[in-house]
């Protein structure tokens, strides 16, 4: 019995219950202590329990086993082990952030009334929620620990979520919370089937067995059940919907660990707990895993080309990731769930960069469209926001794809797990498999492209010269100016929702020189370009302020974190080595 | 095992300590009746009706406690039976077996927590216009509807069961025309009207299964001499099922369920909602899985029809409810769905006992969760101007102004969606699809699927409303001029909701008992 174990998921949750609780309206300092106390605590736990050296073994180093739900066989049975402690440390890492990215920073007129107090109490829960999903060897307690995030999340993106577009927040949380609550049961079908059919719910035992004893038509059910519930949460094309819309309305702390902790609850849930349990049946589903992991890295690289929003365009970067992480435990190869590992580790720091960043843009200038960001950063954030500029230029290059960052390594064991698949095991030819890995190395193009394609409008900034001299930025909607309506190529006209004429990078070149429209003063113009945007009124000069302290340090340790396991990746592959032979039963000298 | 001298000079001994539970409920109304005969009906003292009533039904609680670890048994038809070491449990006309125990103990926790809600209403609320309570008389009613639920949880033939089945649903007509208003009253009369329809299909059912059988006994073999006997046997239980499915507000079983619950005062809303729920689930228990466990892959099939027609109905209407009484009418039938789930998965005979066991477990999570939501209905009713009639926007900001309000109703509807912190209800939603799992259900398990889906909707939509921000508007006046005044919460209230708000909170640390209630 492990007090380590206790001590990390008792901190968070402990702490949301604390600051629920409190009595009053929660001065911000208290907030801010019982934050980072909790979440601080829990860091430092995680960073204990890898003292024990989770590498060196391919059986758990912490355990907590206690009878809990007789009834069902359940028991309250938690371990860490080489696979969970990379995530675990992940996710108290970012839980420590985000706590720091909300209470550390000044007023920022994204909070408007409501106090932080409940903001903070939802992220450590949710932190708590994950931790116990990520340490958690019993299917039932799996389950409940999955479920443990979503009312938190839920309620972040709808009260704290963007407070400029409440509809949009509503719709977004409601399609968030019953989208991934559908998902959720299907998975609690597939865990009960193999609870039923197995006759015990502990994943050590079941991992041991490899599937004995259940036969194939059941492994079968139990894996596509598993995979329908946890594709919702990878996500897997095409029950990626949700994504997008909650990324957009959630707060940037939400995004964060929505993108950097909930996803890896799909991926990790797929390596635990259907890999090893029904390996018959994994195997036989394992084509059409990989073949719509690779559909979704195309259709979000797609999408992502003509994107307009920047932060849904981080949500579709993403989508494409994940497709990567999809096709690795697809290949079913040691390989393949190494990159896939490696890949959610990778892309949990690297989309929380990018997330910062485009979440303390749109703060700032309350609109996350490329177009109005590249209006207040006149000159590229280079210029203007260095350290913005900075942080978002290590995101965009780390999450093509480039060596030497985090990136690299998860797509390339990905791709290389996949052109090693067996396929006398998963059913489909080896022709199959290697197109899949060419057709992913070919959606890495197309990651270069649109994230090259962010940098240059927002680090460059794509605004040269006299166009900005006249004082013209946008034409539409302004009646008074006849030679507006020419002037169509202007920023707002592709919205987040609408695609503009031409998928062209052109669209956004603005006409040069002076308007058409005679004598109108160039601050009457911008007054009307202002009022057509719905720009806040404090956005009144073009220099964008850069990062306040405490997002410089999030920022920092981000980046850190991006660069280091692109040096060094077997300080993350040496850890989940023993643990991935055992699951894939190498080391028994069955596979 | 109790029970033993079944016969002494001639003349059946009963086993008194066996019907304890059952008698305690039925003592007090009677002494309750006796006294107040006597003492009139005085304003003042008027607590020792309310305290007598209680000490009833603790006093039955208290009762459980000596039977548990065994099985006690009366009435018993085989006299030379008990000679032998083995409790002769068929052909005894009451069983306390631990599924007994742990129906009554339910019935008569949730009966406690009604009478205090009722107790706690004030005669001077500006939603209650009408005179103050008969005490006597809703005391009596529901100690007779309680005792009623309490003897059917342990009948084990036919005759105890339809007259149990009828003590447990008569004076509850009466509850519902307490008020003496025209709502009332016509929801009284429609609750009439369905119980009598209900009871001569119960009724006719019981005929033919004793047509089939030759015995009242549940669980009695067919009678091999009769020509189509299975077919008898199953048109018997499948009448006896429709007549208990009108308790259970199954579809399509169900439309008296809302304008009954809107009509009532909403403490016997609570009861109807609980202790009424939980009898009907134990006599389908009683018929289906007692009664005739040889057919149970036949009824089940029955039962998972209801259960998908009546979740999804209960909830997709329920999305539509404005009113918090309408809407809490509608979750019911939904959970009344989901409440004889489990019993689908009971395909052959020996899965029988533990898709009981499930039921009854979701039972448990389902009543917990409902009572601590009408608790909180109730207290809302009371300082609200349109009374029980009040929408869902009454409920607006209710988590900043009156925080142990909106604490128990939030964790109260987490619990009925099924989603954390109510580890109950989520807990209460795997123990009732495990069965069907096991059985292979595919079709019955993706319409649950929806209905986890749907019921989401259905309670969050209203938990919203805990956070949204109040309308800054004047309180309506009340008909003698003063203003409104947000009434303390009284005792009775206080407590009904702490019973109901812990009961949430330790079965979602602790579910112990919700996977097995009968431990």
């Amino acid at each position: 019995m492990s007090a380590l174990l206790v001590l990390l998921l008792v901190a968070p949750l402990g702490g949301a219950l604390v600051l629920l609780l409190w009595p009053g309206r929660g001065m911000d300092r208290q907030v801010r202590t019982v934050g980072l106390a909790a979440s601080g605590l829990a860091l430092a736990v995680a960073l204990l329990a890898l003292t024990r050296r989770p590498w060196a073994s391919r059986h758990a180093v912490l355990e907590v086993d206690v009878p809990w739900i007789p009834g069902l066989g359940a028991r309250l049975h938690l371990v860490l082990d080489g696979i969970s402690a990379p995530l675990v440390v992940l996710t108290a890492v970012l839980g420590l952030l985000v706590v720091v990215l909300v209470t550390c920073g000044p007023p920022s007129s994204a909070l408007p009334v409501r106090s932080a107090r409940g903001l903070v109490a939802c992220l450590l829960a949710v932190e708590g929620g994950a931790l116990a999903a990520f340490t958690a060897a019993d299917l039932i307690v799996f389950f409940v620990a999955f479920e443990v995030v979503l009312v938190p999340m839920w309620a972040a993106i709808r009260w704290w979520g963007d407070p400029h577009d409440e509809p949009g927040r509503r719709d977004a949380a409601t399609r968030f919370i019953l989208f991934t609550a559908g998902g959720s049961v299907v998975l609690l079908l597939g865990l009960l089937l193999v609870a039923s059919a197995a006759g015990t719910t502990d994943v050590v035992t079941l991992v041991a067995r490899q599937g004995d004893g259940m036969g194939r038509t059941v492994q079968v059910a139990a894996a596509v059940l598993m995979l329908l519930g946890l594709a919702v949460k990878v996500p897997v094309w095409p029950l990626h919907t949700w994504l997008p819309a909650a990324h957009t309305a959630a707060p940037t702390a939400g995004s964060v660990l929505l993108a950097g902790v909930l996803l890896k609850l799909g991926s990790y849930g797929m390596v635990r707990f259907v890999v090893p349990v029904v390996p018959e049946g994994f195997a036989a589903v394992a084509p059409v895993l990989g073949a719509l992991g690779v559909v979704g890295i195309f259709w979000a690289g797609l999408a992502c080309l003509v994107e307009r929003d920047l932060k849904r365009l981080v949500a579709f970067s993403s989508v494409a990731h994940m497709g990567f992480v999809a096709l690795g435990i697809a290949s079913g190869t040691p390989q393949g769930l190494q990159g896939a590992l490696f890949a959610n580790v990778a892309h949990g720091v690297i989309t929380s960069l990018l997330f910062v960043v485009a979440g303390g843009l749109k703060d700032r200038s309350g609109d996350a469209d490329l177009g109005v960001l590249l209006q207040r950063a006149r000159g590229g954030l280079r210029d203007r926001s260095p350290r913005f500029g900075g942080m978002l230029v290590v995101g965009c290059i780390a999450g093509l794809g480039l060596p030497g960052l985090a990136g690299f390594w998860g797509e390339f064991l990905a791709v290389y797990g996949a052109w090693q698949a067996d396929p006398v095991a998963t059913g489909a030819p080896v022709a199959f498999w290697r197109a899949l890995a060419a057709l992913a190395v070919l959606g890495t193009v197309l990651a270069a492209a649109y994230l090259l394609r962010v940098l240059r409008l927002l680090w460059h900034g794509e605004l040269e010269g006299a166009a900005l001299s006249s004082g013209v930025l946008v034409g539409t909607g302004m009646g008074e100016q006849d030679g507006s309506s020419e002037q169509q190529h202007s920023l707002t006209q592709g919205r987040p929702h609408a695609r503009p004429d031409t998928p062209d990078l052109e669209v956004l070149h603005l006409p040069p020189g002076p308007p058409a429209a005679g004598d109108v003063s160039p601050a009457l113009l911008e007054a009307g370009a202002r009022a057509a945007l719905h720009l806040p009124r404090d956005v009144r000069h073009a220099v964008a302020v850069d990062t306040s302290p405490n997002e410089t340090a999030v920022g920092l340790t981000l980046v850190v974190l991006s660069i280091v396991p692109g040096l060094l990746p077997w300080l993350l592959l040496a850890t989940t080595e023993p643990a991935v032979l055992h699951l894939l039963a190498v080391d028994r000298g069955l596979v | 095992m109790i029970g033993a001298e079944l016969v002494r000079d001639g003349v059946q001994a009963i086993a008194w300590s066996a019907l304890g539970p059952a008698l305690a409920p039925a003592v007090a109304a009677l002494v309750l009746l006796a006294v107040d005969a006597v003492v009139g009906p005085r304003r003042g003292g008027r607590w020792w009706r309310d305290g007598l009533a209680l000490a009833g039904l603790v006093v039955g609680l208290l009762l459980v406690v000596p039977l548990r670890g065994g099985v006690a048994v009366t009435f018993c038809a085989d006299a030379t039976a008990s000679s032998s070491g083995a409790a002769p449990t068929v052909g005894c006309g009451f069983v306390a077996s631990p599924l007994t125990l742990a129906l009554q103990v339910l019935i008569l926790a949730a009966a406690a927590v009604c009478l205090l809600l009722a107790v706690g209403e004030r005669a001077e609320s500006p939603g209650l216009p009408w005179p103050p309570w008969p005490r006597t008389e809703h005391h009596l009613l529901l100690l007779a509807a309680t005792a009623g639920a309490c003897v059917l949880a342990g009948a084990r033939d036919y005759a105890t069961l339809a007259v149990a089945v009828e003590t447990a649903s008569l004076p509850v007509v009466g509850l519902v025309a307490l008020r003496r208003d025209g709502r009332g009253v016509e929801a009284g009369l429609k609750l009439l009207l369905t119980a009598v329809l209900s009871f001569s299909l119960l009724v006719l059912g019981i005929a033919l299964v004793y047509a089939s059988t030759g015995s009242l006994h549940l669980g009695a073999p067919l009678d091999g001499t009769l020509p189509d006997v299975g077919l008898l046997h199953g048109v018997g239980v499948a009448l006896a099922v429709a007549g208990i499915a009108f308790k259970l507000s199954l579809v399509p079983f169900h439309a008296w369920t809302p304008d009954t619950y809107a009509g009532a005062p909403v403490p016997i809303a609570a009861f109807l909602a609980t202790v009424s729920k939980v009898a009907g689930l134990t006599a389908m228990v009683l018929v289906l899985a007692i009664g005739a466990p040889e057919l149970a892959d036949s009824w089940s099939v029955l039962a998972g029809a209801l259960a998908a027609v009546t979740m999804t109905v209960g909830n997709l209407v329920a999305l539509r409810q404005r009113s918090a009484v309408r809407l809490l009418a509608w979750s019911t039938v939904a959970q009344a769905g989901w409440v004889v789930l489990p019993l689908a998965g009971a395909v052959s005979p020996h899965r029988v006992a533990g898709a009981a066991t499930a039921s009854i477990g979701y039972l448990l999570a389902y009543v917990a969760a409902t009572l601590t939501a009408f608790a909180v209905v109730v207290v809302v009713a009371q300082s609200h101007a349109l009374g029980d009639r009040h929408g869902l926007d009454a409920y607006d900001g209710v988590l900043r102004s009156r925080p142990v309000l909106g604490c128990a109703l939030g964790f109260a509807l987490l619990c009925l969606a099924g989603l954390p912190p109510g580890v109950m209800g989520l807990v209460a939603k795997v123990v009732a699809l495990a069965p069907v799992v096991a059985a292979h259900a595919w079709l019955l398990t993706s319409v649950a699927v929806l209905n986890v889906v749907l019921g989401v909707a259905v309670y969050l939509r209203w938990a919203v409303h805990l956070v949204a921000a109040r309308p800054e508007t004047t309180p309506a006046p009340s008909p003698d001029g003063g203003s409104v005044v947000r009434h303390r919460l009284g005792v009775p209230h206080a407590a009904a909701l702490l019973v109901g708000a812990a009961s949430c909170v330790v079965l979602s640390v602790l579910p112990a008992l919700v996977a097995n209630p009968l431990g």
